[in-house]
């Protein structure tokens, strides 16, 4: 089946592939900015060097208030409140920003926030088994190494197989999948392709990368829907000219990894082994740990020095492109000599800065959001914009299913209870609220695109009406209701939705509306305020 | 993980050696034929036998053979071509119609033979393919449509968990406007609380002051929600399509008073207005027990929907741009069980395509004397699906780029079948 898309391919990729077979563990030594800068100042030094080279001086750094927000969005998973706004943007302190990061990361909406962030990265889903895991393992700030080994090898004194294992219980039913997700969402690399032949665009993976990596969890199964994993047995696949062929342990640098051989058991053996097996399924108890494990085998292997670099740069690359909006090396399960990153020395700096740092992820995210790369704004009036990855100027992000849902509850709702004493809890009620509208958004992938389902359903389901676009009590829109005049209702509820104070063109367009509906104001701000959380000043992170 | 871009966009990284000018010359062209397909406004009418129809007792019959079971042949309106006598109205309009004789898609379990059948190949852990209707909704699909662009019914419950839509990689987009319980799809209707025309205003405020906020500011995401409000009029005003009784009473009684004949005539009506793909699911078939009865019963309401509707679309001038497809997950075991019942087989079955590119009176491929086997021309779900692109226009073979990945429309090797092409 050597088809013309194929060859197709075959022609594209020889035109890289001499360039690349080089490139693999981080890039010539001293090419590296000092270790000792702090992330943040390794970052502005690397994007702004290229930026110099290219001629483009980047965007100014965003507003006060723009930043602010910004800002919670990505520690807190939330919009700030009308308050924590015009307290940001009053503040004088001049190291404003960094007390507000330092506070955030230390907040448990940073615990809940990142536990979202991670779920949906780690399980693609809201409501995961993992969950109970990462709530745990994010508090503690566990390092990123430590929790990788745990959902691959398990935790121990889990006998339950209900804690970080749940990562690979939910992927049991299926190896295949599970030997991609692995080297997805831990190394960057998406090996499907080589499933069924080597890659024919990226010379650096092969058939045998792809079985190799799936020797280290062909041995596991599922026993009662609890993960087992056996102590013999060796891989076969057929090559695409038909052989047999075995490839043993090797990991995706291809690096093979010795074993002393095991013989395969006898029929008696596997009688037994069989036997016990539905006598623990009947208990309802897990299969035995085995005495030796080929999943350890790859937590070793992905962890040790000469290979740290493909876990450390996936993680941080990935870290990247949420925070910045775009992966350094893009796309982000790419990671491969053939699409280089866009500023190779800052992805492989802040790599060993994440190893020499025990991997604490925080302080990366900490670091980052430190920059002022992250802090450009992301307007850019002149003719010719700079292409994206140079990051001159901070790129559109839309809200996570949470971060939306999270910032309509509170948007929606009367400012004033939060001026009490006991404000975070009252916003801690707000949050739980907007959980229940989560479901209503799609998990945003790269080149997201916004459906006709959500806006019908924010334009005319009975439940947002009711739940989100009310005028009862405790909303927004009455609130606005006791205001002196119309263009202060308008400015409080930018503050409460926007988080910032209008401009006057804007002021003139919502006075404007309303004043047509001074008949029916109350009507007049449910639009407005519809309107307003429905924009897309609303539905992204800018 | 996902990620689409225009193929020659991918190449162009990927070697970068092309220069600029040539990659955005590539990207023009595919424009162009992409604009020049959605110009052309076809459609397709998918009526989906949901639970396997028996190929004997529809497009294949096999009389007087032991697995022939009770039903006839019959003549038809194309010399040559005889079809179950379950469908004599049918048979006046093979002219337009080609019969697939052939297919042999190797799964019999409702759940992957029905992924097969809507995704035209296998499904694949790490790739979420989008579906046939999906497909169609982003090749046919304009983006300024006052109307949606995939619009599927499941009434039944059986069989619909993997029946459903699937926009896979191509993003919530393209999702199909679902009906299950309803007739009417949701948040279509706007509240009374609120009037049409501070409906409309409230949006046209939203617009404003997103494009103040846009200036200086770029993202095709932000793009994308734009247009999904600016559609939201339109689809609302697309609800009265889903309402068939604004039509004739004649016109209704031609369809049928039946659910599956109600929402064949809301195909039409929707069709007509410019949706481009509109599945229509008909459950039950799968008739392990009483086929014969069961056939007599849902061959005859298929005949008599078929009909109505590719009358309709000709008189209205429009079968010649509307494909029409009926499809099953799988056809029936030539055997006939103790309960006098077929089984689940996906040997030897049959489809049929009308209309729209389709070389009508053709019958392409044949079973074995009694239906066991493929005698002529095997046809997999892959070369079905090459052969509807291609019967609309599109080249099967176009690419998505799912991150470095292409993903070409149809897998690599699936040519349509040319003997059914006009």
């Amino acid at each position: 089946m050597v088809s013309r898309v194929v060859i197709g391919f075959l022609l594209c990729a020889l035109a890289v592939s001499r360039a690349i077979l080089a490139e693999e563990q981080p890039t010539a030594a001293g090419a590296l900015p000092d270790p000792e800068l702090t992330i943040a100042a390794a970052i502005d030094q690397q994007i702004g060097e290229r930026l110099a080279l290219a001629g483009f001086p980047p965007a100014p750094l965003a507003t006060d208030l723009n930043l602010l927000r910004r800002i919670m969005l990505d520690l807190a998973g939330r919009i700030p409140t009308a308050r924590e706004a015009r307290e940001y943007g009053e503040s004088n302190a001049p190291d404003k920003r960094r007390a507000l990061i330092e506070r955030l990361l230390e907040s448990p909406e940073f615990v809940a926030h990142q536990v979202n962030v991670l779920d949906a990265f780690l399980m693609q889903s809201r409501r995961s088994n993992l969950r109970n895991y990462l709530e745990l393992a994010v508090a503690e700030n566990r390092s990123w190494d430590r929790m990788f080994r745990e959902m691959i090898v398990g935790e121990s004194g889990d006998d339950e197989q209900s804690g970080a294992i749940q990562f690979l219980r939910s992927r049991i039913g299926d190896i295949d999948r599970l030997t991609n997700d692995v080297s997805v969402l831990f190394f960057g690399v998406n090996i499907s392709c080589a499933q069924c032949h080597d890659h024919p665009l990226v010379h650096d993976w092969t058939q045998d990368h792809f079985f190799g990596m799936k020797s280290f969890f062909h041995r596991c199964f599922e026993n009662g829907g609890f993960v087992g994993e056996r102590e013999y047995g060796e891989l076969e696949y057929k090559t695409v000219a038909g052989e047999s062929r075995k490839t043993g342990l090797m990991f995706l640098s291809g690096k093979q990894l010795p074993e002393t051989e095991v013989s395969e058991p006898s029929e008696e053996q596997r009688k037994q082994e069989k036997a016990h097996l539905e006598e623990l399924k009947k208990q309802k108890r897990p299969p035995p740990a085995a005495s030796y494990s080929r999943r350890a085998r790859l937590v070793e292997a992905g962890l040790e020095s000469e290979n740290a670099s493909y876990f450390a740069r996936a993680i941080v690359n990935r870290t990247w492109q949420r925070l910045i909006g775009r992966g350094l090396v893009s796309p982000v399960d790419q990671l491969h000599s053939g699409n280089p990153a866009s500023h190779p020395e800052l992805l492989d700096w802040l790599a060993r800065d994440l190893i020499h740092h025990g991997y604490d992820l925080r302080r990366l995210i900490g670091g980052i959001v430190s920059s002022d790369t992250y802090a450009r704004s992301g307007k850019w009036d002149s003719a010719s914009r700079p292409p994206a990855e140079l990051h001159a100027v901070a790129i559109m992000r839309p809200l996570l299913p949470q971060q939306y849902a999270s910032s309509l509850a509170l948007a929606a709702f009367d400012p004033e209870p939060l001026n009490s004493p006991d404000a975070s809890k009252k916003i801690e009620a707000r949050l739980q609220f907007g959980r229940g509208f989560a479901d209503w958004f799609e998990l945003p992938g790269d080149e997201f695109q916004v459906g006709s389902e959500e806006s019908l359903l924010l334009s005319n389901s009975d439940r947002a009406a009711r739940e989100l676009f009310g005028d009862g009590g405790d909303t927004l829109v009455a609130r606005l209701r006791s205001c002196a005049d119309l263009s202060s209702a308008a400015e409080l509820a930018a503050w409460n939705v926007f988080n910032r104070p209008l401009a006057d063109s804007e002021r003139q367009l919502l006075v404007e509306y309303l004043e047509q509906r001074k008949d029916r104001l109350p009507e007049g701000y449910r639009q407005m305020v519809w309107a307003m959380m429905t924009s897309a000043e609303c539905r992204f992170n800018y | 993980m996902t990620l689409i871009r225009s193929i020659s966009r991918r190449r162009f990284l990927a070697t970068g050696t092309l220069g600029t000018a040539a990659a955005l010359t590539t990207r023009g062209v595919e424009q162009l034929l992409a604009a020049e397909a959605q110009r052309q406004d076809k459609r397709v009418i998918l009526l989906w036998l949901a639970g396997g129809a028996s190929q004997l007792e529809t497009w294949d019959p096999k009389p007087g053979r032991p697995t022939g079971g009770p039903f006839q042949a019959i003549s038809t309106n194309v010399p040559g071509i005889q079809i179950s006598e379950l469908m004599p109205r049918m048979s006046r309009h093979l002219q337009h119609t080609a019969i697939i004789r052939s297919l042999n898609t190797k799964d019999g379990d409702h759940g992957g033979a029905s992924r097969l059948m809507h995704l035209g190949r296998r499904d694949e852990p790490s790739v979420k393919f989008p579906d046939l209707g999906a497909i169609i909704a982003r090749e046919l699909g304009r983006s300024d449509s006052q109307v949606p662009d995939y619009v599927s019914f499941y009434t039944a419950t059986e069989g619909r968990g993997t029946s459903l839509g699937q926009s896979g990689f191509l993003g919530a987009r393209y999702n199909a406007m679902s009906l299950t319980q309803e007739q009417i799809p949701a948040n279509l209707r706007r509240l009374e609380q609120i009037s049409e025309m501070d409906h409309r205003a409230r949006g046209q405020l939203r617009d404003a002051i997103s494009e103040q906020f846009m200036r200086g500011r770029e993202s095709s995401a932000a793009g994308s929600q734009r247009e999904a409000y600016q559609r939201v009029p339109g689809l609302m005003a697309s609800e009265k399509l889903f309402d068939p009784s604004s039509e004739p009473l004649s016109m209704r009684e031609l369809y049928g008073e039946t659910l599956f004949g109600q929402q064949t005539l809301v195909a039409r009506r929707l069709v007509e207005a410019g949706v481009p793909f509109v599945k229509v699911s008909r459950a039950w078939w799968d008739s392990h027990g009483q086929n014969f009865e069961t056939h007599l019963e849902l061959v005859s309401e298929l005949d008599q929907v078929l009909d109505a509707l590719l009358t309709d679309l000709q008189q209205r001038g429009l079968l010649q741009r509307t494909l029409v497809i009926t499809l099953s997950e799988f056809g029936r075991t030539p055997a006939i069980n103790a309960s006098l019942g077929r089984d689940h087989f996906a040997t030897v079955w049959s489809c049929s395509l009308s209309g729209c590119g389709i070389l009508g009176g053709s019958v392409y491929g044949k079973s074995d004397e009694d239906g066991n086997d493929v005698a002529e021309g095997p046809v997999g779900a892959g070369q079905l699906f090459a052969t509807i692109f291609q019967a609309l226009g599109i080249d099967h073979r176009k690419e998505y780029a799912l991150g470095a990945r292409p993903v070409p429309l149809t897998n690599p090797g699936s040519e349509p079948i040319k003997a059914v092409l006009a």
